[in-house]
């Protein structure tokens, strides 16, 4: 992959006042990129953000349970750009898949022998067995099964299969044994993360006792990322049985079947997965904002605000896995992992579209130990309301909170403002005026909140949108990597060229057409800035308000 | 809306998959979705007005997930029903096992709900009797036996849907009309749980 990679010198700096004022408060300006300190950026709400501060996935590998995160000694280690703080050990994965039934406990010495930073399996110490068992399924070892993009499972610790993206659990229990053993090996420590280079596949895994969870990808994405996405599953099953319960129940029974708790809520973790592959949110940390003129998005955020109840915590109202609005309790943060998990819980399911829904969810960067009560209605086809209580009796209150809004929304004449809005969720790029630019992320930091157009020509297939996702995961992960983090970076692809552009105030992305030069496209970043400055009302929530 | 009232509340309970959701769906909207199963996430509630001899009564549905995993939680949404249609899956008999937990699970914390025993999917018996997965008299006998209605419904084709909750409306009624003369005058009923507001559930 070509990559022109530039560390701080030799980037050309569009504005050579924009070094970083290191805490000097700068006033919101009308300058196009009026510093780079957090809360004047472009999109930085007046009073303060609606989320946790994150400043990256970083964040998410602290437990919720307090603890300090244990990471692996290699972590920090690594001094190659490509590299990240993960053990990597080099293999063809599929084919040690293969040779490892039957004889993990072979293995397992050796490796303890080897178990030095990086791991070394060379075909000589893993010995080939060929012999599969038994048991697995014909269907697992299909070609079909093996060509897609990125295979998911988590087990418990005790081996036992809990969710397996594609194929029976059952069927691939074997294959789980396999992991198994290759995680107690792997595995020193709890907390964990490791990964399997392999050819073609990355293999990474993250270990959440009592849960284990796999990566096989053949995705472009840096194991970072892909522990990043594991890390979101693993969170998606907490906010259904709670960390606390997790625990307990495999503190009474080590070989416990969860798969009987979590029965039915398989759709919800595929959802996520199939999310994550095509929704920049959970890569960038952040959420959508729905763009609407902000005298409105004001008018509806106050009837929202005003339908309050004592139990409410969050009013959160949504559009599509876009926010209209969010209100808060004045002491109380969400974290965008808890906002990402409500969406894709809402986007999961058609069954929220009837009646009104009261369901336990627990939101565990918030409090991994207890549920919620999530009231879901949708107002309309495609807005949904979500007020979350702190009072599982509560329902009656709740409900009567939705039609005091909803009776708000009329007596304020906005209901018709909004539905119009509803209609156009999207912008063109065009509206920017910069020719060659075909796309962009940008993030507000202090916010949480990112906007991006609409993703048009040539990106219309399915696979160039997810080709073009995957171009920003690049870019994210080599902004991101925490042993060598970069701050600009210019890609230049035979298709398109990217540059990505990370601040403490600010994240931006940028594709551009592979004509363009790359001193015409640190230009445009200043044109766009300039632009997103002007129409920051109406792509951000500047005013969020609370109870 | 705001402090709509509900006469009575009814809570559907029964194993995942037997047909509760669709059930509501056939009573509340007439009609049956096909697709692909989507389980219920916690419990939908649904409000319908019905008329009984002239009456209107108000029907407060809780439809609950079937799931495991909700179980614990249960109580929250039973709580204080007067009815509750508990469902099985005429050709799962798993499913009439998981119906004799919940009627057991009422008898011992709601004594005052009604139990309307309810098999399902009774259009796949219509196919091929062979598919029927308990013997009708058996479920009768045990209806008798808990003082439970029974009924065999389809939401596909509708049958004994209407029959079904009409049948729960009349019976609240009757008790009212029951409790009026029994408990004399002067008792407001609404402060007797037995009339639940929107607005006024805290507890
Ligand atoms: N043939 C037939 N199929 C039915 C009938 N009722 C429900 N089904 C099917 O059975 C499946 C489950 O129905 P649901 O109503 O979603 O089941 P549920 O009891 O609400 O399930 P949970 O929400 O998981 O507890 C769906 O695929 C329905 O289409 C029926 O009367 N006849
Ligand atoms: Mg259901």
């Amino acid at each position: 992959m070509a990559a022109d990679v530039h560390k701080k010198k030799g980037w050309e700096v569009p504005n050579g006042s924009l070094v970083p004022t290191d805490g000097q408060p700068m006033e919101r300006s009308e300058s196009p990129t009026p510093g780079l300190v957090q809360g004047t950026e472009p999109g930085a709400g007046q009073e303060g953000g609606m989320f946790v501060h994150t400043r990256s996935y970083e964040d998410l590998t602290s437990p919720e349970d307090g603890d300090v995160a244990s990471r692996s000694p290699e972590e920090g280690r690594g001094d190659q750009a490509d590299q990240t703080s993960m053990a990597h050990i080099s293999k063809d994965f599929s084919e040690l898949s293969t040779q490892l039934t039957g004889m993990a406990l072979d293995l397992e010495e050796e490796m303890r022998l080897s178990q030095e930073n990086e791991m070394d399996l060379s075909p000589q110490t893993a010995r080939r067995d060929s012999a599969r068992s038994e048991k697995e399924d014909e269907d697992v070892t299909m070609e079909a099964w093996r060509m897609h993009q990125k295979h998911v499972f988590v087990l418990s610790e005790a081996g036992k299969p809990v969710y397996s993206r594609y194929g029976s659990e059952e069927a691939l229990s074997s294959t789980m044994g396999v992991m198994m053993a290759l995680v107690s090996f792997l595995e020193a420590e709890k907390n964990a993360i490791r990964s399997i280079h392999a050819d073609g596949y990355k293999v990474v895994f993250v270990r959440r006792s009592p849960l284990v969870l796999v990566a096989m990808a053949r995705t472009r994405q840096s194991e970072q990322e892909i522990a990043h996405e594991l890390l979101y599953i693993y969170y998606q099953i907490l906010s259904l049985v709670t960390w606390t319960q997790l625990n307990h129940i495999f503190q009474q029974k080590q070989n416990y079947d969860l798969r009987r708790l979590l029965a039915g809520s398989e759709r919800i973790t595929d959802n996520l997965l199939d999310l994550m592959a095509r929704d920049p949110s959970f890569l960038m940390g952040a959420a959508r904002s729905l763009p609407m003129a902000a005298g409105l998005r004001d008018t509806v955020s106050t009837c929202l605000q005003q339908a309050k109840a004592k139990s409410l915590v969050f009013s959160i109202l949504l559009s599509r896995n876009q926010l209209v609005s969010l209100v808060r309790r004045k002491d109380q943060f969400l974290h965008p992992i808890d906002l990402h998990l409500l969406f894709n819980l809402i986007s999961s399911s058609s069954s929220f579209r009837e009646g009104e829904a009261w369901t336990p969810i627990c939101l565990p960067k918030f409090n991994s130990s207890g549920f919620f009560h999530a009231h879901i209605s949708y107002l309309e086809q495609d807005l949904c309301l979500l007020l979350v209580s702190t009072d599982r009796e509560d329902f009656f209150t709740i409900s009567d909170c939705k039609h005091r809004f909803q009776e708000r929304l009329r007596k304020r004449g906005v209901s018709h403002a909004l539905l119009e809005a509803l209609r156009t969720p999207f912008y063109s790029v065009s509206q920017v005026g910069i020719p060659d630019l075909r796309h962009f992320i940008y993030k507000s930091k202090s916010s949480g909140l990112f906007t991006s157009p609409e993703i048009e020509a040539p990106y219309v297939s399915e696979e160039e949108k997810q080709r073009l996702l995957e171009l920003y995961q690049y870019l994210h992960s080599r902004a991101h990597n925490s042993s060598r983090p970069l701050k600009n970076i210019y890609f230049t692809g035979p298709s398109e060229n990217l540059l990505a552009w990370v601040t403490s105030a600010f994240e931006l992305y940028m594709c551009y057409s592979p004509l363009g030069t790359k001193a015409a496209a640190v230009s445009a970043v200043n044109k766009l800035m300039k632009w997103i400055r002007r129409e920051e009302d109406r792509l951000f929530i500047l005013t969020p308000q609370t109870y | 809306m705001s402090g709509q009232r509900v006469d009575v509340k009814v809570v559907m309970l029964g194993k995942e998959y037997v047909g509760k959701t669709s059930l509501v769906e056939r009573y509340v909207h007439n009609r049956f979705l096909v697709g692909p199963y989507q389980n219920t996430i916690g419990a939908a509630f649904v409000a319908k007005v019905m008329s009984v001899g002239g009456r209107t009564v108000t029907l407060g549905i809780w439809d609950t997930a079937g799931s495991e995993r909700y179980e614990a939680m249960s109580r929250i949404y039973y709580r204080g029903a007067r009815a509750a249609i508990v469902c099985y899956d005429l050709t799962d008999s798993s499913s009439f096992q998981r119906a004799k937990f919940w009627v057991t699970e009422l008898q011992n914390f709601e004594e005052n709900c009604r139990i309307y025993l309810c098999g399902t999917k009774s259009d796949l018996l219509e196919e091929d009797r062979k598919k029927r997965g308990i013997d009708f008299h058996d479920v009768q006998d045990y209806a008798d036996e808990i003082k439970a209605e029974l009924f065999e419904t389809s939401s596909k084709t509708g049958q004994s849907v209407d029959e079904l909750f009409q049948k729960v409306a009349e019976d609240y009624v009757q008790l009212m009309a029951f409790q009026v003369m029994t408990e004399g005058e002067g008792v407001d009923l609404s402060q007797k749980n037995s009339t639940y507001f929107y607005s006024c559930c805290h507890h």
